[in-house]
């Protein structure tokens, strides 16, 4: 049966017609509208390159010159990280699951942090953004447009910075800092060797593929990632203040 | 061969899903649970194996969601991603390899409920049909539909108003009974549009459980009929096995009468699906003699 057919349907009576407020857009916003205020600062690229060092650094700078500055951190929201957990202790995530839970954390940050944070003007920089779930997500094999229509709801960024290095300079500074690599983060899942170093090498180098790919595509900053500390920084800040000029407003203190 | 509403998971195979995929869709309280509880066995008791699966029971996000849902900072977006997430981990771990197996699966809500929260939530309908294209396309979705004067005494003399149910999120009423009405008559409306735009099969559930479950079994043999492994079916019965006859529409009109199969002279093989004793003569629906070529009939 189908509507309009008699089913005693019609007993219904007139509907009170909702009307949805505003629309998810299914493109990337426009910050520094009227609408919104703040600056967004995003830092990407692959482990290792260095990029939440530049980040800190940034951080600091901007502190001291009075911005009103706050920092989030890939996979952080109270509301999801207990599942994003536990997924990956249990190794129960799929591509696809994998980049749905990260979506959905980034959901969390975007509509709890992110978005306010920069309506009411704020300086908020985030270590890893939508470009970092693009280049993971489509490496594990998941479809390129479906996971950019996924993060529709994102705020567009002011600057995205994409510090590049070479995979064996990153695999090097990992290797010296840390036990060894963690099952999703080398893309143990996708069962493209069994030795782990082996298996992070061949995965980050699908990543990469993908942020050199978006550097045109979404008009990402690149900085060497090579160069020394100081002059990846001094780079990065020449870049962060020309985007701060009209933004004295910005400041929470003198 | 099976298909999805546009895109495909990774490693996800469509050939092979030989089962049913069926689902009750509906409004809260339109009784998805009552008949899924009854459907189920009634399944079994033909010799399906039945796979009942609904919204949040994932083993990854169904906790997640419980504990979201708790506090009083679920955003839209994030609550929409949340169960997309459970949806799909449930779509590859449950769904698809039930579908394998040649199960019948009966979802209590599908991607459809998920759709019309969202859409009346006001997000973007390219944005969730594009998140929900990896969805397989089920082979039947039941709509119980109940209008908001049944529903509200039904929600109100069983569980009492429920925050989420109530829509407390989107329409903060003067008070739950505002919000409630507010909300599900903005959801049916929604519902309404995904009927039209999907080809969801609505059946009145204002009626009476009894011939609403009548009605949807009727409905569901005719899904199973319509099954691939008819060849396979034909050789695994040692006797002549009879098709399911279409329904006759008399027989649905009977069951919202109240005048349920009992008193109504209903074909054999029906009959005995729906309880009638002298079910077991068979060849009875197309007379070509040997009455094994009803399941290839039509």
């Amino acid at each position: 049966m189908n509507i309009g057919e008699s089913s005693g349907l019609e007993r219904l009576g007139p509907f009170e017609i909702f009307l949805p407020t505003q629309p998810v857009a299914p493109a990337l916003r426009k910050e520094g509208s009227d609408e919104i205020p703040g600056r967004l600062f995003v830092v990407e690229g692959i482990d290792g390159s260095g990029k939440s060092t530049q980040l800190s650094l940034l951080h600091k700078w901007l502190e001291s010159r009075g911005y009103g500055v706050v920092f989030s951190q890939w996979n952080s929201s109270p509301l999801v990280k207990d599942t994003t957990k536990l997924g990956k202790k249990k190794k129960m995530l799929t591509p696809a699951t994998f980049s749905l839970i990260h979506a959905t954390d980034f959901a969390a940050r975007t509509e709890q942090n992110i978005l306010p944070l920069l309506k009411a003007g704020a300086v908020v920089l985030c270590d890893r953004y939508v470009y970092t779930a693009f280049a993971r997500d489509v490496a594990r094999g998941m479809d390129r447009a479906w996971v950019r229509d996924l993060y529709g709801f994102a705020a567009k960024p002011t600057v995205a910075f994409y510090f590049r290095v070479p995979l064996e300079t990153a695999i090097e500074r990992l290797v010296g800092a840390r036990d060894g690599f963690k099952f999703y983060e080398a893309g143990l899942d996708l069962g493209l060797s069994e030795d782990p170093t082996e298996s992070f090498r061949l995965f980050q180098g699908r990543i990469i593929d993908e942020y050199e790919q978006m550097i045109p595509e979404f008009g990402l900053t690149v900085v060497d990632a090579t160069l020394p500390v100081e002059v990846q920084q001094a780079q990065v800040r020449q870049i962060a203040r020309t985007h701060l000029e009209r933004a004295k407003n910005l400041r929470v203190r003198p | 061969m099976r298909k999805t509403y546009g895109r495909l998971l990774p490693g996800m195979k469509l050939a092979d899903l030989h089962g049913k995929l069926i689902v009750v869709e509906g409004t809260d309280g339109a009784g998805r649970t009552t008949q899924i509880n009854l459907l189920k066995p009634w399944l079994e008791e033909l010799g399906h194996a039945v796979l009942d699966t609904g919204i949040s029971r994932s083993t990854l996000a169904g906790e997640g969601i419980r504990r979201a849902k708790e506090g009083n900072n679920l955003g839209r977006v994030t609550q929409t991603l949340f169960y997309a997430t459970d949806f799909v981990d449930r779509l590859e771990n449950e769904i698809v390899p039930a579908l394998r197996a040649g199960f019948v699966v009966l979802t209590d809500r599908y991607v459809y409920s998920l759709m019309a929260r969202a859409m009346m939530r006001g997000m973007d309908g390219a944005w969730i049909r594009s998140i929900f294209s990896v969805a397989l396309v089920p082979d039947a979705v039941f709509y119980l539909r109940v209008g908001i004067d049944d529903l509200i005494p039904r929600v109100i003399f069983s569980r009492g108003f429920d925050y989420w149910e109530s829509g407390m999120d989107v329409f903060p009423g003067y008070d739950m009974y505002d919000s409630f009405r507010s909300y599900q008559t903005a959801l049916l409306c929604e519902f309404d549009r995904l009927s039209v735009e999907y080809k969801f099969d609505t059946v009145d559930a204002s009626m009476d459980p009894t011939a609403v479950f009548t009605e949807l079994k009727a409905k569901i043999l005719n899904v199973l009929e319509g099954d691939s492994r008819k060849e396979y079916f034909s050789k695994l019965y040692s006797r002549p096995v009879a098709a399911a006859p279409r329904v006759d529409p008399a027989l649905v009109a009977a069951a919202h009468d109240g005048t349920i199969a009992h008193h109504f002279p209903l074909p054999p093989v029906l009959g005995r699906y729906l309880g009638q004793p002298n079910g077991h003569s068979l060849g009875h629906s197309n007379g070509n003699g040997n009455g094994n070529g009803a399941l290839h009939g039509k």
